[in-house]
């Protein structure tokens, strides 16, 4: 029977058949690529422009603020040209533009040192911690959501759609404080603060990144499971599912085959979205847990008037956004070799 | 962390551009996505509905337990807000006690310098109900007439917002808050105006969706060729008939909105000491969890409740108006 089962779902959909049908797809995957590589540039570019026009009103005086109240204006002065903070706003932002692209990203008031380590630094805390939040999120909601779909309308359905939506909605912070009180004050099972074991073995940190990851995990965990029920409902009403049962495929074949690959592109859509906000970095996580990471360094980079950190960090952070929502498409490509992109806007 | 979610989820459309575009709103799963699915079903039911029609939908609101008890919530804290001078709480006296627990006298312990935790808790909900309703307010003015506007217009002004708001959601929307606080502070009257630039964009999103929708229907021809003005047709024709979706995402975004200004007093960046803020509470309490857990659980749990009853009137809005 196996041997007799069209190669995918929806093969019957792909425009034609053979050599011809394989380079026009090809085509089409290298024209929406080229597209997405020439919009990342502008977009990222109207961002810059933006967060340093923005970052520009943020009150204070930068020289003085680094050299202190006793050094002279002349020397204050001097600190201002030697960090492009003079000229027109023009001027200010190509000096910007310029050195962030050669990799002299100006140097932090606060901290006093380069700005581009610093923030790199924070980044791969960040990263790390994203990841592993990443790594919880995604099987957990692929089962909920796929419990959810083959039991349709009943109560578990409805209890589990209850609780992540719960979980989802209580700021994160609440629910943070909450697992705190439980499992580091009255269980004693994980540390307080996650930061301070950041500099341990690999074990260690992972350990007291469990409770952050989990909590970041949880904030998307609705979302994502939602995304997993519908497309999976999507895929088990339609017509080739029924088509797929009735000649007799063994029921492993069929969600291999014909449900998975089908129900899961929406939800590959948007954790790649999510990707780039959990690799960025969230500032309310990691200030609840005092775990090092760049949303941690935003926050503390806003509360001192730190412009150059600022505008630095929210660069990255969009730069991140980007390339995760680029890595989307190349993962959608992959996994669906029938996939369109119409041209039409709903 | 649901407006997070939502607004992140719209830059599925923002970046993939027009190509992608389709395919989450035919999955119709995020909270926004799910509403431009419901708002173009529901277009052609509302064109006749009327007075009776709004009764109904009261009555059927009222039906719903989950309405009732959040509505009922949120009336709680609103008059918490309004009234916890009236009651006589004082947030900012010092009982004699520090870090009290719980008891008869301190319903809800005391906090380290032994003001009381019930008072501070009260009066909380006045910070966050000072911002939430009017930001939400001006997002849903500026992001309902600039959707109109796009829906109606189509074209180049189309194209132009919808440009405009991609950039918008590149950035993660804390992110950009963090930087639109530290340009122009943190004040009530900054907080209003910026939370309702935050959550425009997203809203405009939406109800262009169901403008468009709106738009091939006959009363809109029919105005158009009676001579009507364009301003006309949006306000009396347009506005009207997706005022559904319009309403529903006000409530979303008063729900966000709270949750936005506790978030930044959690991060020190809203409101300031002394203010009884529940953010500021849990962020001010944190080093004391591990011995007086009352300090922080009491706030968390009156952002929590409000923030999720407004959520569950928006969605009881939304279910029983689709």
């Amino acid at each position: 029977m196996t041997v007799l089962n069209p190669r995918q779902g929806a093969a019957g959909a792909a425009p034609g058949r053979g050599l011809g049908a394989l380079s026009e797809r090809h085509s089409r995957i290298l024209t929406l690529l080229g597209r997405r590589l020439i919009q990342i540039p502008f977009v990222l570019l109207a961002v810059s422009i933006l967060t340093f026009w923005l970052i520009q009103l943020v009150p204070g005086d930068p020289g003085r603020n680094a050299l202190g109240q006793y050094a002279t204006q002349a020397q204050v002065h001097a600190w201002d040209v030697s960090n492009g903070l003079t000229g027109s706003v023009v001027v200010r932002y190509l000096h910007w533009l310029g050195g962030f692209f050669a990799g002299n990203w100006g140097t932090s008031f606060v901290y006093v040192v380069p700005s581009r380590p610093l923030i790199l630094g924070h980044l791969e805390n960040s990263a790390f911690l994203g990841l592993y939040a990443f790594i919880l999120l995604v099987p957990v909601s692929l089962i909920l959501g796929s419990i959810q779909a083959y039991r349709e309308g009943k109560r578990s359905d409805r209890a589990i759609t209850i609780a992540a939506m719960t979980l989802s909605s209580v700021p994160e912070f609440v629910v943070g404080v909450l697992l705190l009180v439980v499992f580091a004050v009255w269980l004693k099972a994980v540390p307080v603060q996650s930061g301070a074991d950041a500099v341990g073995d690999f074990g260690q940190r992972v350990h007291a990144m469990t409770l952050p990851a989990v909590v970041l995990a949880f904030s998307y965990l609705a979302v994502v499971a939602r995304m997993v029920r519908t497309g999976t409902v999507g895929a088990i009403t339609a017509p080739f599912h029924r088509t797929a049962v009735l000649k007799g495929l063994p029921p492993g074949e069929i969600v291999r085959r014909h449900v998975a690959r089908n129900a899961l592109i929406p939800t590959v859509q948007l954790l790649g979205i999510y990707l780039g906000g959990l690799l960025g970095g969230s500032a309310v996580v990691e200030t609840l847990f005092n775990y090092p990471g760049l949303g941690a360094l935003m926050v503390v980079a806003a509360e001192r008037k730190d412009a150059v950190l600022l505008t630095d960090g929210v660069m990255v952070t969009g730069v991140i956004a980007l390339l995760a929502l680029l890595l989307t498409d190349v993962c959608l490509i992959l996994m669906d070799p029938r996939i369109r992109f119409e041209n039409t806007e709903s | 962390m649901d407006s997070l979610s939502q607004r992140q989820a719209e830059a599925i459309t923002a970046l993939s551009g027009p190509e992608a575009a389709a395919r989450p709103a035919a999955g119709g799963l995020v909270p926004g996505d799910v509403i431009t699915g419901g708002s173009l079903d529901r277009g052609g039911a509302d064109e006749g509905a009327g007075g009776g029609g709004a009764g109904r939908r009261v009555r059927a609101l009222l039906r719903r337990p989950t309405f009732v008890i959040s509505a009922l919530i949120v009336v709680l804290w609103v008059v918490a807000a309004l009234g916890w001078r009236l009651f006589g709480l004082d947030p900012y006296g010092n009982s004699g006690q520090a870090l009290a627990a719980p008891s008869w006298s301190q319903p809800f312990g005391t906090d380290e310098l032994g003001r009381s935790v019930f008072a501070r808790t009260l009066a909380g909900a006045d910070t966050a109900l000072a911002v939430g309703p009017l930001g939400a307010i001006l997002a849903t003015v500026l992001g309902g007439a600039l959707g109109v506007i796009a829906g109606y217009f189509r074209g180049w002004v189309d194209t132009a917002l919808m440009r405009v708001f991609d950039v918008l959601v590149v950035l993660p929307p804390l992110i950009f808050l963090i930087v639109l606080v530290s340009a122009f502070g943190a004040s009530v009257p900054a907080l209003i105006i910026i939370i309702g630039a935050v959550f425009a964009p997203g809203i405009a999103r939406i109800v262009r969706a169901a403008v468009l929708a709106e738009m091939g229907k006959k009363y809109v021809t029919t105005a158009r060729l009676q001579g009507e003005s364009p301003l006309r047709i949006m306000v009396t024709e347009l506005a009207p008939n997706v005022a559904p979706t319009i309403v529903v995402q006000a409530t979303l975004s008063l729900s966000s909105a709270i949750l936005m200004t506790a978030t930044l007093s959690f991060l020190g960046l809203g409101q300031q000491p002394p203010s009884p803020d529940w953010g500021l509470a849990i962020n001010q309490n944190l080093d004391f969890i591990e011995t007086a857990w009352w300090t922080v659980i009491f706030p968390a749990l009156a952002v929590a409740s409000l923030v999720v009853a407004v959520q569950l009137i928006a969605d009881n809005l939304k279910e029983t108006w689709s």
